[in-house]
C-alpha cells in the first residue's frame, strides 16, 4: 500500500480536558484581553469611522462606478457596438447609437445609459469593450439618490467620472 | 406602621423596580458594545440626541422607540389564542422581574428603633419565592413556542422546557446546600452571615465556604436564563431563533427584555447568595454604622482620585480620531460630563462631610450606610452582568445532547454530593 498513516491526536480524553473549566477559563483571559485593551483605548481600535473617514484602501483592481472614456481630443471613445449591452447579464445598459460626423469613426452612441440599480457590477462590460471605451476604475463605491431616476447614469454624467489610477484617455481609440 | 416604615417600603420598591428595569438599556447597551470589544469592534456608538452620544447608550431607547412603533403583525396560520400568544411573552418578563423583588440591596435600616428591611417586596422567605417565581418563566416561552404552530418554536420550547427540569434540580440542591450552611431562607440573612470571616482572614462569602456548590449554583443559573452557552432554545443556526421565530415588534422586545431581566436577576442572586451581597468583604454593617467616620473620611479621599482617573479616560476615548474633523461635539460633550460629574463628587464629598463632622447625625448616618451599600450592590451587579456577557462571547452554545447530559450525569450527582458533604460538616460542627 504504501500510505503515510497520519494519527491526528484526540484531545477531551484527560481530566483536565473532561472538567471543560481550564478550557473556559483560557478563552475568558482572552476576551478580557481584549475588551480592557480596547475599553482603555477605543481610538485604537482597528474600524473605520465611515462617513468622517474614507476608505483608503481601494486598489486599482476595484470595480467601483463606471466611465465612459475620452480620446485624445477629448471626444468620446465609444463607438456603440453594443458589445457591452450584449455581455451584460443584468441588461443594465441602454445604447442608441447614431452616426458620428466628425470622421474619427463610423457610429457613436446618442444614448448611453447604465441603470445602477440593476448593474451587478461584475465587469463583463468592461472585458467585452474592444475600445477600451468604458471602465469601472472610478474607485466610486457609493452613489446617492432620492429617486430611482438618478440611479440611471446617462451619457454626459458617465463621461464626467474621472479614473482613479491615473489612465485618463482610452488605450484602444486614439 | 410608622410613616418612616412606609417612606422606607416606598423607596426600596422604586429602587427594586428601577434596578430591574433601567438595567435594561443599560444591558442591551453593554452588550452590544461588549461584544464589539471583544471582537476588536466599535459597537454601535453613533446614536446622539443633540451631539450627546454617552457612549452609545442611546441607541438603546433609539431601539425602544422603533420596537414600539413596528406594526404588531400576527402569522396568518395563528387562528385561535391569539391574546394568549400575546400574553406568553410577558408571563416570562414578570416572572424574571418578580423573582428580583426579593433581592436585598442593602441592610435593614433601623429608624427609631423600627429595623426596616430594604427588599422591594419586605419577605424572609427570598429563596423560596425565588424559586417558586423564578421557574414560572418557563411557561411563558412554553405558551410561545406552543402557539406559534411552528416546528422551529415548538422546538425550542421543548429544549427550553427539559433544560429547566434537568438544570431546576442542581439548582435547587446547591441552594438547598446553601440553605443548610446558612441556615436560613432570608436573603438578607444570607448576606449577614457571609460579612463574617472563615479560617481568620478570609471573607465568608459562599465561594469560600462552599466552592463546589457555588459553581454548580452559578452553571445551573445560566441555563435557567438561557443565554450562552445554553442558548440551546434559540439555537439559531439550527431552529430559527427557537421559541422566538414566529415574534414581532414589541411581542418579541418583551421576550428580549425578559432575558435581560432574568440575567440581571440571575448576576444578583449570585452576588447575594455566593459574593457577599451589597456588603464589601470584611465589612459588616456593625461595623459601617459604628467607624463610619473612618470610612468617610477613605472614600472623601479616593472618590476624587477616582474621579481623576474617570475623567482622564473619558476625554481620551470621547475625543474624536485625528482623521476625523468633522465632529466638535465630543469635545462639548466631555466638557459637559466632566463639569457633572466634578458637581456630583463635590456633593458627595460635602454630604459625607457634614455627617463626619456633625456629632448627632444618627438617622443621616445610617441613610449614608444604606447609600453606600446599595452602591457597593449596584457596582458589584455591573460586574457580574459584564462577566454573563464575557461568557456569552467568549463560550460556543453546547450541543443540546451535552446540554442534558452535563446537567443530568454531572452536576446532579456533584450537587447531591455536595449536599452529603455540607451536612456532614454542619452536623459535626454543632
Amino acid at each position: 500500500m504504501g500510505h503515510k498513516i497520519k494519527v491526528v491526536p484526540r484531545h477531551g480524553a484527560n481530566l483536565k480536558d473532561k472538567l471543560y473549566l481550564p478550557a473556559i477559563y483560557q478563552g475568558m483571559k482572552i476576551t478580557f484581553k481584549h475588551l480592557i485593551q480596547n475599553v482603555s483605548d477605543s481610538n485604537g481600535v482597528d474600524t473605520l469611522e465611515y462617513p468622517e473617514e474614507q476608505p483608503g484602501d481601494i486598489t486599482d483592481r476595484y470595480r467601483g462606478l463606471h466611465r465612459l472614456t475620452h480620446r485624445e481630443d477629448e471626444t468620446i471613445a465609444c463607438v456603440a457596438c453594443f458589445m457591452c449591452a450584449t455581455a451584460c447579464p443584468a441588461n443594465c445598459i441602454f445604447i442608441e447609437a447614431t452616426e458620428r460626423k466628425d470622421g474619427e469613426d463610423e457610429k457613436m452612441p446618442k444614448r448611453f445609459a447604465i441603470d445602477t440599480l440593476e448593474c451587478v457590477f461584475c465587469g463583463y462590460c468592461v472585458e467585452a469593450c474592444p475600445c477600451d471605451a468604458i471602465r469601472m476604475d472610478t474607485g466610486i463605491f457609493s452613489l446617492l439618490g432620492n429617486r430611482r431616476e438618478d440611479f440611471v447614469l446617462e451619457k454626459d454624467q458617465l463621461l464626467a467620472h474621472k479614473g482613479a489610477f491615473g489612465e485618463e484617455n482610452s488605450r484602444a481609440r486614439k | 406602621m410608622s410613616l418612616a416604615s412606609i417612606i422606607v417600603a416606598i423607596i426600596a420598591f422604586a429602587l427594586g423596580a428601577l434596578l430591574a428595569l433601567l438595567m435594561i438599556p443599560v444591558l442591551v447597551w453593554l452588550e452590544r458594545r461588549g461584544a464589539g470589544l471583544i471582537q476588536d469592534r466599535l459597537g454601535p456608538n453613533r446614536t446622539n440626541v443633540g451631539g450627546f452620544r454617552l457612549g452609545g447608550v442611546v441607541q438603546s431607547f433609539a431601539d425602544v422607540v422603533k420596537l414600539v412603533l413596528k406594526e404588531e403583525y400576527y402569522p396568518s396560520h395563528i387562528k385561535e389564542h391569539r391574546w394568549l400568544l400575546m400574553l406568553a411573552p410577558a408571563i416570562t418578563f414578570v416572572a424574571a422581574l418578580l423573582a428580583f423583588m426579593v433581592i436585598p440591596f442593602a441592610d435593614n435600616i433601623t429608624i427609631d428603633g423600627e429595623s426596616l428591611r430594604m427588599q422591594a417586596l419586605p419577605v424572609d422567605y427570598g429563596v423560596l419565592w425565588f424559586l417558586a417565581i423564578g421557574a414560572i418563566g418557563v411557561i411563558g416561552i412554553f405558551l410561545g413556542g406552543w402557539l406559534s404552530h411552528n416546528k422551529y418554536s415548538l422546538l425550542g420550547a421543548s429544549r427550553a422546557g427539559s433544560m429547566m427540569i434537568s438544570y431546576e434540580l442542581p439548582l435547587g440542591l446547591s441552594i438547598v446546600a446553601f440553605v443548610v450552611t446558612y441556615n436560613t431562607i432570608d436573603f438578607n440573612a444570607m448576606v449577614q452571615w457571609q460579612s463574617g470571616t472563615v479560617l481568620g482572614f478570609l471573607p465568608a462569602w459562599g465561594i469560600i465556604v462552599q466552592p463546589l456548590g457555588a459553581i454548580i449554583l452559578i452553571i445551573a443559573l445560566f441555563a435557567e436564563t438561557n443565554r450562552a452557552p445554553f442558548s440551546v432554545s434559540e439555537g439559531e443556526s439550527e431552529i430559527v431563533a427557537g421559541y422566538m421565530t414566529e415574534y414581532t415588534a414589541m411581542k418579541f422586545a418583551m421576550y428580549f427584555m425578559g432575558e435581560y431581566v432574568a440575567m440581571n436577576t440571575a448576576s444578583a442572586v449570585i452576588i447575594t447568595m455566593i459574593f457577599g451581597g451589597y456588603q464589601l468583604p470584611w465589612v459588616s454593617t456593625a461595623m459601617l454604622l459604628e467607624h463610619f467616620n473612618y470610612f468617610a473620611w477613605v472614600i472623601m479621599l479616593i472618590l476624587p482620585i477616582i474621579l481623576y482617573f474617570v475623567i482622564a479616560w473619558m476625554r481620551k476615548n470621547n475625543s474624536v480620531r485625528p482623521t476625523v474633523i468633522s465632529d466638535g461635539s465630543r469635545e462639548f460633550e466631555a466638557k459637559v460630563l466632566t463639569y457633572a460629574m466634578i458637581g456630583m463628587a463635590l456633593l458627595i464629598e460635602g454630604i459625607l462631610l457634614y455627617l463626619t463632622l456633625s456629632s448627632d447625625a444618627v438617622l443621616g448616618t445610617a441613610i449614608a450606610v444604606t447609600l453606600l451599600q446599595v452602591v457597593v450592590f449596584v457596582l458589584k451587579l455591573m460586574l457580574f452582568n459584564l462577566f454573563f456577557i464575557l461568557v456569552r462571547w467568549t463560550l460556543p452554545r453546547f450541543r443540546y445532547d451535552q446540554v442534558q447530559s452535563l446537567g443530568w450525569y454531572y452536576l446532579l450527582p456533584l450537587s447531591l454530593l455536595n449536599l452529603f458533604i455540607t451536612a456532614i460538616v454542619v452536623v459535626g460542627v454543632n
